[in-house]
């Protein structure tokens, strides 16, 4: 891969030499397009909360007392378990790059199993808003249903936002597994460890999005206008 | 920046630090729409997760130090910011029915159906 | 003899021995923009083809060949295939892959194997929108800007065609990314930005719009798709949903969109001139510029799309007042061309004449638009004629045109070959003619109110439509024909030098004609600007195999 590549030179007229940037071990240039790629993310959850913010606008209360009814004791505790994993994550990366292999792959396994929790507990949530007639094509949310249009929207994009959440989680957990492979494998190692640092800055944009999902859902309600839980 | 030499004891620290951090803050959410800003709770919950996502950015991703890719992820919430503030802050403001609109209600009683030619020229 | 790109490649994937399998699995950018050149003109037929359909079905009022529902999978099919399928990948894909490397001393992109996987990503969106047209009802007749409600009720392949959208989308993203990467890290050293190409700032430019802007329209389709099979509501008034939300989120990518087709092609109308004007372009850094405003304001201006669709006054008025600024650094980019040109030794050549041509159209392209950005006349022509002949003109006339001149230009570079010049130059006037015959009636239709998308119409119109029609053949005809003069010059035409037409910038500057598969001998140090001639001869010149300078 990168590893017999030796970077050219270029000589300008006065004779000083200049190493070429090669395409080949490019780290900056990996991590630079792995940003890139996150701003993307950043624009797909972006137009997401536009939509949310314009029906926000068009029924106020309906989104309070939407955001009342989930179950914040259960989304506290994903938030937690999300915020713990991004340190796994991140002391895993640190450890890989200080030589720890051992350590850095217990930290990897660490973070598939909290990230794993975080999924069955949102199966918990969804399961019980199931059971009070909230979920897609399902009862409360059918155009018949006289659920007020606030609070249809408000569930058709929670439902919409957290999933597409999930998807992301799960891809996560499926890199994680793949990270630990190319470990095994000796492709990543502490002298390169790009697909490493990219697969820790992905895991953080995953909890960075739910930085925003988690009070925009579940705690708006959650106070004064409705008395909340 | 080279990633390759590691203080391992102080980057671990710095880690730990921002958990705190982010622990403490997520603490605040829960007893905000109790304590204080509660008639804004919009406001005051989107002001946490500003300063959390700060945290994130700036240690977790190591975007401290980081001049171009700082100034692209700049570039890009300025652009989602620059959306949310024309449609909502705009388009719903203003929203108006077909009757209260001189330039829409002028074209349909003008020039009758629009999509006819004139008879002869 | 040495070997070119064409003698051998990296593959992604092992060492294949069979030529098929080679070209299956390269990861040479050149290679892989070729590529993409033989399928999406193939698509581009297929294009044209629903369009002569389309044509024929017009020439009289009534219904003749083909009923209304199928009129209208035509029109969609047609839009799908040219936006989707053809220009957004466009000239970024082809010479943007091929020139733009060569143009600042890189030996491929930054990341090779993505550029390998972001090719079949597009092919399989090509093939899941082909799909669409052979399974159930058959292609979406909604028209390629899939408004809400009616691509929510309607039977026909709409999710098909939101998914092969969704895909194509996610190859330009990667496209973008690559090219960003490409751009910021490997340009020869000594090459700051000021003394990039031009094409290689409108490359910039267009990733820009490539990465953040095509997101916005992969979420949409994915809402799309959500509505129609989970009816999550948001654009289902049943539910509270609002349909003009659609729009907005359509339109917040399809409008950059049209920037990321533009920017390209005036990017290579920024080669062509200073080349064939023998004389550096005027203004480099206003030039520069205005193609990164372009990106910027671009953002902005969707909502000159929706002025009919229930929007409010202020509304209205912001998109409209924004909108016009947009034009400005077009028209900056227009004054330094033509400056470039006063007092250059012109070379008529091909390319040249494609360009000028371009300026022709695009200026009427363009001026048509600034038309319609205004709101009240913008009332009347919405939907109509004009609005197809403003769209066709800026991008047909525009994009295309530029695509067609960029082909004639880089032709010896790519193939090693040279094409007829006589033939090439009477292609160009077939097309030219064709081209004006066909679009310019429709703005007379359109403004006397004949409506766009429509299978039937009253019998005033007859007339725009026989012109038309007559335009339609021609300009077919010269598509033909500049094909044919390409095929024939690539398997027949005489071989070239590196640098036929004499120019500057890096690309020219290689030692074989067609490039090795390492492009320069060796990177050279960039001290020079762009497009420095002295009395209509470059100034730099170099020793290709050690790629010093000799002057």
């Amino acid at each position: 891969m990168g590893h017999e590549y030796v970077p050219e030179i270029a000589t300008d007229r006065e004779g000083n030499q200049h190493e070429v940037q090669g395409w080949q071990g490019d780290f900056y240039g990996g991590k630079l397009g792995f940003w890139l790629f996150m701003l993307t993310e950043v624009m797909m959850f972006g137009a997401m909360f536009l939509a949310l913010a314009y029906y926000n606008a068009l029924h106020p209360q309906d989104f309070l007392d939407a955001s009342a009814s989930l179950n914040r004791l259960l989304g506290g505790i994903n938030t937690v378990i999300l915020l713990v994993s991004a340190l796994t994550m991140g002391l895993g990366l640190l450890k890989m790059r200080a030589g720890d292999v051992k350590g850095a792959k217990l930290m990897i396994w660490a973070t598939i199993l909290l990230a794993t929790a975080f999924l069955v507990i949102k199966g918990f949530e969804w399961t019980a808003e199931y059971n009070h007639g909230i979920f897609l094509m399902h009862d409360k949310l059918l155009p018949e249903s006289s659920l007020p249009f606030g609070q249809k929207l408000f569930f058709g994009m929670y439902f919409s936002m957290t999933g597409l959440h999930g998807v992301h989680i799960i891809i996560g957990i499926g890199l994680m597994l793949w990270l630990l492979k190319r470990i095994n494998a000796g492709k990543v190692s502490p002298e390169h460890h790009l697909l490493y640092w990219n697969i820790a800055l992905y895991w953080d944009i995953v909890h960075l999005i739910w930085v925003f999902v988690f009070p925009y859902y579940y705690m708006i309600g959650a106070g004064g206008a409705t008395g909340g839980h | 920046m080279d990633t390759n030499t590691v203080n391992y004891q102080e980057e671990k620290k710095v880690y730990y630090k921002v958990l705190i951090g982010l622990l403490l803050l997520t603490a605040v959410t829960f007893i905000q729409p109790h304590m204080f800003m509660t008639g804004s709770t919009f406001m005051a919950q989107m002001l946490i997760a500003v300063v959390k996502a700060w945290l994130i950015l700036m240690y977790y991703m190591h975007l401290k130090g980081e001049k171009l890719i700082t100034a692209m992820v700049w570039f890009s919430l300025a652009l989602v910011l620059v959306f949310f503030i024309i449609v909502i802050g705009i388009d719903v403001s203003n929203f108006q029915y077909g009757a209260e609109s001189p330039i829409t209600a002028a074209a349909e009683h003008g020039a009758g159906a629009v999509n006819t030619a004139p008879a002869a020229h | 003899m040495s070997k070119t790109y064409f003698d051998e490649t990296h593959c992604a994937i092992g060492h294949p021995k069979s030529t098929f399998m080679q070209w299956m699995l390269t990861v040479d950018h050149k290679r892989i923009g070729i590529m993409y050149a033989a399928v999406m003109f193939t698509f581009f037929f297929v294009a044209v083809a629903t369009a002569f359909l389309m044509r024929l079905e017009l020439w009289a009022p009534g219904g003749q060949l083909i009923d209304g529902d199928t009129f209208n999978q035509a029109f969609t099919l047609h839009g799908v295939i040219m936006i989707f399928l053809f220009i957004i990948p466009g000239i970024p894909a082809v010479f943007g892959n091929i020139v733009m490397p060569l143009m600042i001393g890189a030996k491929d992109v930054s990341f090779p194997r993505l550029n390998w996987f972001t090719f079949w990503l597009y092919i399989a969106g090509c093939c899941i929108a082909l799909a669409s047209l052979f399974i159930g009802e058959g292609v979406a007749d909604t028209g390629w800007t899939f408004y809400a409600p009616y691509s929510m009720n309607t039977g026909t392949n709409v999710i098909m065609a939101l998914v092969a959208a969704f895909v194509l989308g996610f190859a330009s993203i990667l496209t973008g990314l690559n090219f960003l990467v490409t751009i910021h890290r490997l340009r020869a050293p000594g090459m700051t930005f000021f003394k990039m190409p031009l094409f290689v700032w409108g490359i910039y430019a267009t990733a820009w719009i490539q990465l953040l802007a095509t997101p916005v329209v992969g979420i949409t389709l994915v809402l799309a798709i959500l509505e129609k099979y989970f009816g999550i509501g948001i654009f289902d008034p049943a539910k509270g949903g609002d349909p003009v939300l659609f729009q907005h989120l359509f339109w917040i990518y399809s409008h950059p969109a049209v920037y990321l087709m533009i920017l390209p092609a005036f990017g290579i109308m920024s080669e062509i001139i200073p080349t064939f004007s023998r004389k550096e372009v005027f203004g480099y850094r206003t030039i520069a510029l205005s193609s990164a405003s372009i990106a910027g304001i671009g953002y902005l201006v969707w909502g000159h799309h929706l002025y009919t669709s229930g929007m409010s006054d202020v509304a209205k008025t912001v998109f409209s007042f924004l909108t016009f600024f947009v034009a400005i650094p077009t028209g900056v980019k227009f004054y330094d061309w033509v400056a470039t040109m006063y007092q250059g030794k012109i070379v008529l050549s091909t390319p040249m004449l494609w360009a000028l041509g371009t300026i022709v159209t695009f200026a009427i392209g363009g001026i048509t638009g600034i038309t319609i950005t205004m709101i009240g006349l913008d009332i009347h022509l919405q939907d109509t004629y004009y609005t197809v002949a403003h769209f066709h003109y800026a991008i047909l006339g525009g994009v295309v045109f530029l695509m067609f001149a960029g082909m004639h230009y880089w032709f010896p570079l790519i193939t090693g070959k040279m094409y007829n010049e006589r033939k090439a130059k009477i292609a160009f006037w077939l097309n030219f003619i064709g081209f004006n015959l066909l679009w310019f009636p429709m703005f007379i239709a359109g403004y006397y109110g004949m409506p766009r998308r429509y299978f039937d119409y009253l019998p005033e119109f007859e007339i725009y439509h026989q012109v038309s029609f007559i335009g339609a053949v021609i300009f077919i005809a010269g598509l033909i024909y500049m094909f044919w003069v390409f095929f024939k010059g690539w398997t027949k035409g005489e071989p070239t030098t590196p640098n036929p037409w004499n120019a500057t910038t890096l690309e020219w500057h290689l030692p074989t004609s067609p490039p090795p598969l390492e492009n320069h001998s060796k990177v050279p140090y960039v001290d020079f600007d762009p497009y420095e001639y002295h009395h209509g001869e470059p100034v730099v010149k170099f020793n290709y195999e050690t790629m010093q300078r000799i002057d």
